[in-house]
C-alpha cells in the first residue's frame, strides 16, 4: 500500500516541478500520512489539488498566493482550454494514486430546500453544535475572507445555503484544511456534514466539520455577478417567481440564447427561474392529468409511427421499418385512434403526448410538441366549452393564486400586458361575427364558387394577403384571423367553423353549412381546439373526398382518407365530444414565455457542424 | 334468464337483418350477440357462449349486405324526422351503478317511485324481440343491462325499436327499474334514441377470438366482443397512474426530453432515421430517454422521470414492439441499492392497485411479489446453474471460452457454441451464458447484480470488484423488466467507454460484413448490425459540468403490464400494435 502512494506521490510531484511553494507543505503532508489511512487519501487528494492550482495559476501568470486573493477571479482570468487541461491533469492525478474522483454515494439527511425551511427561523448567531446534517449541492460561489475561513454557496433543487466553513470546526488541520479548499473550485459538487446556524449577520448557514467533492466541474461556469451581495439578491428574487408573473430572461445571468437552449443545464444551473418554468410545466400537466382522472377518464397511448399520418393536416415525418420493409410516418395526431377506441367501448379516454410535424421551426413551432386529447362519449361541444373553462380557469387559480396572467405580449420592452382567465369565457360565433366585424354578407352556401369569389374578393378589400392556392377555407381563415383572433386577447371561443374548414367536427344541428366545433384562443393564439365528432361514416368519406379536391388544388394541408378510421366508424361511434390542447402553449403563457424554446428543455436547433458565420 | 332460453335457435344474423327489413313483425326474431345478457362473470360469460351455437363469421358479401340495409334504416329514420346519429344524451346511470343500486328488488319486483326514472346509454349487444315485448342487452363500459321493452309502454316507439334497432347500434334509453321473474335486472323503456347506428355486423364471439390478426387490426372490435379486452386497457392506465403516483409521492419531477435526436444514445439498439426537411438533416428517434434525463440532474433538478415512447428497429415478436413504454427515473446522491427497493416499491403497489394482492397468478406460474425479492450477482447465478466459476479465469478469454464450451457440453457447430466462440471478452461470455441458461430459469423475482464492465458501458464501475459494474437488471417470468445502475459520472471514463462501445460496434460490423458474402443467412446478420452507433459529444460535455453520483433505472411498462394482466403476448397490451403489412 505505501509503495503505491509513494509513487503516486511522485507522479503528483512531477506535475509539480518548479513550483516552490508547494514543496514543504507536500512534505509534511507525506508525514502526516503515516498516520490514518483514511487521512492519507484525504491528503493526497487536497495535495494534489493544491499543486494543481498552483501550476493553475502560474499558467495563468497570476503571481500570487491563494490566501490573500480570491481564487474564483484568478479562475476566470484563465483561457477555459487551459482550465479544462488543468483539472482533467488534477483528476488524472488522483487516479494515478488510486483515488476514486467520483464517490459512489454520499448519504444525504436532508435536502436544501428542507434545510432552509426548517432552519430558517434560527436567531443570527444562533449554532445548534450538537445537531448533525448532511447536504449536497452545487458550489454557485465561493469566497475566501482568509486561508482558514471560507463562504461558499451551496445549491440544490432551487434553494441556496452558505456553507460557512472554517478551519477551527473542520476535522482536517490548519494546513490541510488550506489545500483542500484551494482545491475546490465554483460548479463543484459537494457533500459536507456540519452542523446548522445563522451567521451573526443573520444569513442562514451551515458549518461543515467534513467536506468532500463528489463531482467535479472541468469547465470554467459561466460568471455570476462579480458582487456577492447582488448573488444573494438575486436568488431570494428568483425564488419568489411564481407562475402567471412576469419574467425578463434579458437580467439573467446567463442570456446567450443559444447556449440556454443548446446546453439547457447550464441555463438550469445559473438562473434560478429556469427550473421553475419547468416545473410549472410539469404542474400543468399534472393539474390536466388530475381534473380528466376525477372525471373518471382512462389515460391511453396510441402508436407514434403509423401507417397513414391522419387526423390533422401536416407534413409528416417519414421513417423505416427494416425487417418488416415498410414505411412509417411518425403521428400528427392521436384522434383517430383513439376514437377507436370510443368505439371499442372505452367511453372517457385521453392521451398527453407527443405529436410531431416536418415543419420549420420559429416562436411557436418546434418539430415535436405535447398535446392532450381527450373523447368523451355522450357530451357535445357545448359540454366542452364549460369543462374547458373549468380546467383553464381551476388550473390558472391553483398555479397562480389567482385568474390573471402576467405576459409581455408586446416584446420585453414593452409593458407585459394581463390575461383575464375569469370564466366564462366570451363566445364568438365565427361567421356571424365576422359578417358584423367586416360588414360582410358572405353567400350562405360556402362550398360555393360564389363565396369563393366573395371571399376572395373582400380579401383584397381588407389587404389581408392570403398565399395561393385561394380555396375558401384558406380566404376565410385569413378573414377570420384579420377580424377575430386579433381581439381574442383573454381567453375566447370561435364557435360554428364551416364544414369546409373541419373535416372531423360534426355538421350544425341547426345552422347549415356549419359545424359544431370551437378554437380556444388567447392572446390571439389557438390554445384548444374541439368539437362534436363527426360519426356518421357516409358524411365523413364525403368530407375526406372534398378535402382530397382541396389537395388537388394544391393545398397539401388539406386532410387524407384514413380507410381504417372510416371502417371504424361504421361499427358506430357513439355521440361525442373531441378536444385537444397544446401543452407547450398553454406553459409558454403562464411563464411569460414568447419563444416555445423556453417551454422545451431542449428544443429542435439547427445543427452546429457548420461554424457559424462570423460578421465583421 | 331468458336469454339462454331463446339463444338456442341462434341462425344467421343475415338472415335476421333480412327478415327486419321486410318487417316479418310478428316471428320472434332471436338475433343473439353471442354476449351475456346481464354484468355476470367473465367465466359464467364464457360458459354461456360455448353453450350456444356458433354462426359462421360474415363473408364480405354479407357484410356489404348488411351495410346496404342498415344504411337504407339511416335513410328511413332520417326521413320519418329522426337523426340516426345524435348529438348528445344525458345519462343519470351507469349499467353497473344500476345493478349496485337495486341489488335489493326482488325477483318480479317493480321500483316505481318518480325517483327512479334513469337514462341510461350504450351499445346494444343482444336483441330478442316478440309480438308485444322485446328485450335488448346494452352495454356501457361499467357492464351490461338489459332494456325491458313493451309496446304498451313506447307505443309507436316499438315498431321503431323492432324495425331499425340492430345489434351493434348505440342507444340511449330511459325508464324505471324493475326485476324480472327471472331475476333480471331491467330498465323498463318508457322512451329510447338511436344515438348511433352502426352499418356493419359485429364478428361472431366465437370466431373473432381465433382470428389474432384481425383483432390486432380492429382492436375496437376485439374490445366490442371481448369485454376483458378493454378491462385491460383499463388496467394498463391503472398501472401507469399508480407508477406514476409512486415516484411522484417520492418527490420526482416528470420531465420531457426529445424523441427526435440527432444522436441515438443511451442503449444498443438500431434506431429508426428520419429526415427534417427545414433542418435539412437526419434525426434518430430515441432508443432511451438515459442521456437526456442525466443531463436534469446536471442541470441541478435531483429526482426526475419520464414515462415515455422508446422505439427501436427491430423485429417484432411477443416481447417486442417497435414502439413501446418505459419510466426511466434518476435520482442523484442515491446509488443502485436504493433503486433496488424503488423497483420493489413500485412493482408491488402496482400490483395492489390492479390485482388487489402480491401472489399473482402469470400464464399458470405462480409468481410471489412479497419483498423483499432475491438479490444475488450474475457471477453467483452462472455459477449456480452450470458450476463455472468466472472469477477463476482472471483475463484468461480461451480459458473462459473453452471451460464454458465444454461445462455446458455445447456442439461444436450450433448457434450459441458460435455465440460464444464470437464473445470479444470474459464479460460477453459470463454474459452469453447467463442469458442462454439463468434467464428463462428466473421465474420469481430477482435482482442480478454486478453486470460485467464490458456490457455495462453507463455504469459506474463497482466499488468493491474491479471488472464489475454496480448495476442490476430485474427479472421476473425469465423477462428482463427493469435495468439500474449506480450512474457512471466519471467524463473521462465515460468517454472511454462509448468509444470502446462504437469500436466494438463496426469491428462486428466490419466482421459480419465480410462474412455475409458466405451465406445468406450470415446476411441477414449483418443487416442486423449495418447502423451507425453515434457518440453523444453533447452528453459527455455535460458530464464535464459535473454529474452529481447518483442512480438510475428503467423499467419497461408493457412488460409490466403484461405481468399483472397475465397477458402472453406484447401485443395484448398495447392497444394498437405494429403489425406486417396486410395482403
Amino acid at each position: 500500500m505505501d509503495g503505491t502512494i509513494e509513487e503516486a506521490t511522485k507522479a503528483v510531484a512531477g506535475l509539480s516541478v518548479g513550483n516552490s511553494t508547494a514543496q514543504p507543505e507536500a512534505g509534511a503532508a507525506l508525514s502526516k500520512n503515516a498516520l490514518k489511512k483514511e487521512l492519507k487519501n484525504k491528503q493526497k487528494e487536497e495535495e494534489r489539488r493544491r499543486k494543481e492550482e498552483e501550476k493553475a495559476k502560474k499558467a495563468a501568470a497570476v503571481p500570487s498566493s491563494y490566501a490573500q486573493k480570491s481564487l474564483a477571479a484568478d479562475d476566470d482570468d484563465m483561457d477555459p482550454t487551459q482550465y479544462l487541461e488543468n483539472r482533467n491533469k488534477a483528476l488524472s492525478a488522483l487516479k494515478t494514486a488510486g483515488i476514486n474522483p467520483y464517490p459512489h454515494k454520499f448519504h444525504v439527511s436532508m435536502s436544501v430546500i428542507e434545510y432552509v425551511e426548517k432552519y430558517s427561523g434560527l436567531n443570527s448567531g444562533e449554532h445548534l453544535e450538537n445537531v448533525e446534517i448532511s447536504l449536497a449541492g452545487r458550489i454557485m460561489n465561493k469566497r475566501s475572507s482568509s486561508s482558514k475561513l471560507l463562504f461558499y454557496d451551496l445549491h440544490g433543487e432551487g434553494a441556496k445555503v452558505q456553507l460557512m466553513t472554517d478551519a477551527r470546526i473542520s476535522d482536517l488541520s490548519e494546513s490541510e484544511f488550506a489545500k483542500f479548499h484551494g482545491g475546490v473550485k465554483r460548479g463543484d459538487i459537494v457533500g459536507v456534514v456540519g452542523f446548522p446556524g445563522k451567521s451573526k449577520r443573520g444569513e442562514l448557514s451551515m458549518f461543515p466539520k467534513s467536506f468532500v467533492v463528489l463531482s467535479h466541474c472541468l469547465h470554467m461556469m459561466p460568471r455570476q455577478k462579480p458582487a456577492a451581495s447582488s448573488d444573494i439578491e438575486s436568488v431570494k428574487k428568483i425564488d419568489a417567481w411564481i407562475p402567471g408573473s412576469g419574467r425578463n430572461p434579458e437580467t439573467y445571468v446567463l442570456k446567450d440564447q443559444e447556449t440556454r437552449y443548446r446546453q439547457r443545464y447550464l441555463d438550469l444551473m445559473l438562473n434560478s427561474e429556469v427550473r421553475h418554468i419547468f416545473k410549472t410545466r410539469a404542474a400543468v400537466i399534472s393539474y390536466v392529468r388530475r381534473f380528466l382522472d376525477n372525471l373518471d377518464f382512462l389515460e391511453v397511448e396510441t402508436p407514434m409511427m403509423n401507417m397513414i399520418a391522419g387526423g390533422a393536416a401536416a407534413r409528416p415525418f417519414v421513417t423505416h421499418h427494416n425487417e418488416l420493409n415498410m414505411r412509417l410516418f411518425m403521428r400528427i395526431a392521436p384522434e383517430l385512434y383513439l376514437k377507436q377506441l370510443v368505439v371499442g367501448g372505452l367511453n372517457r379516454v385521453y392521451e398527453i403526448g407527443k405529436q410531431f410535424r416536418n415543419e420549420g421551426i420559429d416562436l411557436t413551432h418546434n418539430p415535436e410538441f405535447t398535446t392532450c386529447e381527450f373523447y368523451m362519449a355522450f357530451a357535445d361541444y357545448n359540454d366542452l366549452m364549460e369543462m374547458t373553462e373549468k380546467m383553464l380557469s381551476g388550473m390558472v387559480k391553483e398555479l397562480t393564486g389567482g385568474y390573471k396572467v402576467r405576459y409581455h405580449a408586446n416584446g420585453l420592452e414593452n409593458e407585459a400586458i394581463e390575461i383575464d382567465f375569469t370564466p366564462p369565457f366570451r363566445r364568438i360565433d365565427m361567421i356571424e361575427d365576422l359578417e358584423k366585424m367586416a360588414g360582410l354578407n358572405i353567400p350562405k352556401d360556402l362550398a360555393s364558387d360564389e363565396a369563393n369569389k366573395y371571399l376572395a374578393e373582400a380579401c383584397t378589400k381588407f389587404e389581408t394577403k392570403c398565399a395561393p392556392p385561394l380555396t375558401t377555407a384558406r380566404l376565410l381563415d385569413k378573414l377570420v384571423g384579420h377580424f377575430l383572433e386579433e381581439t381574442c386577447v383573454n381567453p375566447a371561443f370561435i364557435i360554428n367553423q364551416p364544414e369546409i374548414m373541419s373535416p372531423l367536427a360534426k355538421w350544425h344541428r341547426s345552422k347549415p353549412g356549419l359545424t359544431e366545433r370551437f378554437e380556444l384562443f388567447i392572446n390571439k393564439h389557438e390554445l384548444c381546439n374541439a368539437y362534436t365528432e363527426l360519426n356518421d361514416p357516409v358524411v365523413q368519406r364525403q368530407r375526406f373526398a372534398d378535402q382530397l379536391k382541396d389537395r388537388q388544388s394544391g393545398d397539401d394541408e388539406a386532410m387524407a382518407l384514413d380507410e381504417t378510421f372510416c371502417t371504424a366508424l361504421e361499427y358506430g361511434l357513439p355521440p361525442t365530444g373531441g378536444w385537444g390542447m397544446g401543452i407547450d402553449r398553454l406553459a409558454m403563457l403562464l411563464t411569460d414565455s414568447q419563444n416555445i424554446k423556453e417551454v422545451l428543455l431542449f428544443p429542435a436547433m439547427k445543427p452546429q457542424d457548420e461554424p457559424p458565420v462570423k460578421t465583421p | 334468464m331468458e336469454a339462454l332460453r331463446v339463444i338456442s335457435s341462434t341462425t344467421h344474423p343475415l338472415k335476421h337483418l333480412f327478415r327486419l327489413a321486410s318487417f316479418s313483425k310478428f316471428t320472434p326474431s332471436t338475433l343473439c350477440f353471442h354476449c351475456p345478457p346481464s354484468s355476470i362473470t367473465v367465466a359464467s360469460a364464457v360458459r354461456s357462449r360455448r353453450s350456444s351455437t356458433s354462426a359462421s363469421p360474415p363473408s364480405t358479401s354479407d357484410r356489404d349486405a348488411v351495410r346496404s340495409i342498415r344504411l337504407k334504416k339511416v335513410e328511413e329514420l332520417r326521413a320519418t324526422g329522426f337523426e340516426p346519429y345524435a348529438y348528445k344524451w344525458d345519462r343519470t346511470h351507469s349499467a353497473n351503478q344500476l345493478q349496485e343500486l337495486y341489488k335489493h328488488l326482488a325477483n318480479g319486483e317493480e321500483s316505481n317511485d318518480d325517483k327512479d326514472c334513469v337514462s341510461i346509454a350504450g351499445r346494444i349487444v343482444a336483441r330478442r324481440a316478440f309480438g308485444k315485448l322485446a328485450f335488448l342487452t346494452l352495454r356501457d363500459d361499467s357492464g351490461t343491462i338489459q332494456l325491458y321493452c313493451e309496446k304498451d309502454r313506447l307505443a309507436s316507439q316499438f315498431e321503431q325499436l323492432k324495425a331499425l334497432v340492430d345489434i351493434g347500434d348505440i342507444l340511449g334509453a330511459s325508464g324505471s327499474i324493475k326485476r324480472t321473474e327471472k331475476g333480471e335486472l331491467s330498465v323498463c323503456l318508457n322512451s329510447f334514441s338511436i344515438l348511433t347506428k352502426s352499418l356493419l355486423p359485429l364478428p361472431d364471439k366465437y370466431h373473432g377470438l381465433t382470428d389474432v390478426d384481425k383483432r390486432y387490426r380492429q382492436r375496437y372490435v376485439d374490445m366490442i366482443a371481448n369485454p376483458e379486452v378493454a378491462e385491460t386497457f383499463r388496467k394498463r392506465a391503472k398501472v401507469v397512474s399508480e407508477v406514476r403516483k409512486t415516484v411522484e409521492s417520492l418527490g420526482f419531477i416528470e420531465v420531457e426530453t426529445p424523441v427526435l435526436q440527432g444522436a441515438a444514445g443511451g442503449a444498443e439498439a438500431r434506431p429508426f432515421i428520419t429526415h427534417h426537411n427545414s433542418l435539412g438533416r437526419d434525426l434518430y428517434l430515441r432508443i432511451a430517454t438515459e442521456l437526456h434525463l442525466k443531463r436534469m440532474l446536471v442541470g441541478g433538478f435531483e429526482k426526475v422521470y419520464e414515462i415515455g415512447r422508446i422505439f427501436r428497429n427491430e423485429g417484432i415478436s411477443t416481447r417486442h414492439n417497435p414502439e413501446f413504454t418505459t419510466i426511466e427515473m434518476y435520482e442523484a446522491y442515491s446509488d443502485y441499492e436504493s433503486m433496488m427497493n424503488m423497483a420493489e416499491e413500485i412493482v408491488t403497489r402496482c400490483a395492489i392497485a390492479v390485482q388487489g394482492k402480491l401472489i399473482i397468478d402469470y400464464q399458470g406460474v405462480e409468481i410471489c411479489l412479497e419483498r423483499p425479492w432475491r438479490r444475488e450477482t450474475m457471477h453467483n447465478l452462472v455459477k449456480e446453474a452450470t458450476g463455472i466459476d468466472f472469477a477463476e479465469f482472471g483475463s484468461d478469454l480461451n480459458k473462459a471460452k473453452d471451460v464454458t464450451l465444454s461445462s455446458l457440453n455445447m456442439g461444436s457447430n450450433n448457434q450459441e457454441a458460435n455465440s460464444i466462440r464470437a464473445c470479444q471478452s470474459i464479460g460477453h461470455v459470463l454474459n452469453e451464458v447467463f442469458e442462454m441458461v439463468v434467464e428463462p430459469k428466473l421465474i420469481q423475482p430477482t435482482f442480478v447484480l454486478d453486470y460485467p464492465i464490458e456490457i455495462s458501458p453507463l455504469a459506474k464501475p463497482h466499488r468493491r470488484h474491479a471488472g464489475l459494474t454496480e448495476r442490476f437488471e430485474l427479472f421476473i417470468c425469465g423477462r428482463e423488466l427493469g435495468n439500474a445502475f449506480s450512474e457512471l459520472t466519471d467524463p473521462l471514463d465515460q468517454r472511454g467507454r462509448l468509444e470502446d462501445q462504437v469500436r466494438q460496434h463496426n469491428e462486428k460490423r466490419a466482421a459480419a460484413a465480410s462474412v455475409s458474402k458466405v451465406s445468406s443467412a450470415e446476411a441477414k446478420k449483418s443487416d442486423d448490425d449495418s447502423y451507425d452507433v453515434t457518440l453523444d459529444d453533447d452528453f459527455l460535455t455535460a458530464l464535464e459540468y459535473g454529474m452529481p453520483p447518483a442512480s438510475g433505472m428503467g423499467l419497461g411498462i408493457d412488460r409490466l403490464v403484461m405481468l399483472l394482466t397475465d397477458s402472453a403476448s406484447i401485443r395484448d397490451v398495447i392497444a394498437f400494435p405494429v403489425l406486417k403489412i396486410q395482403q
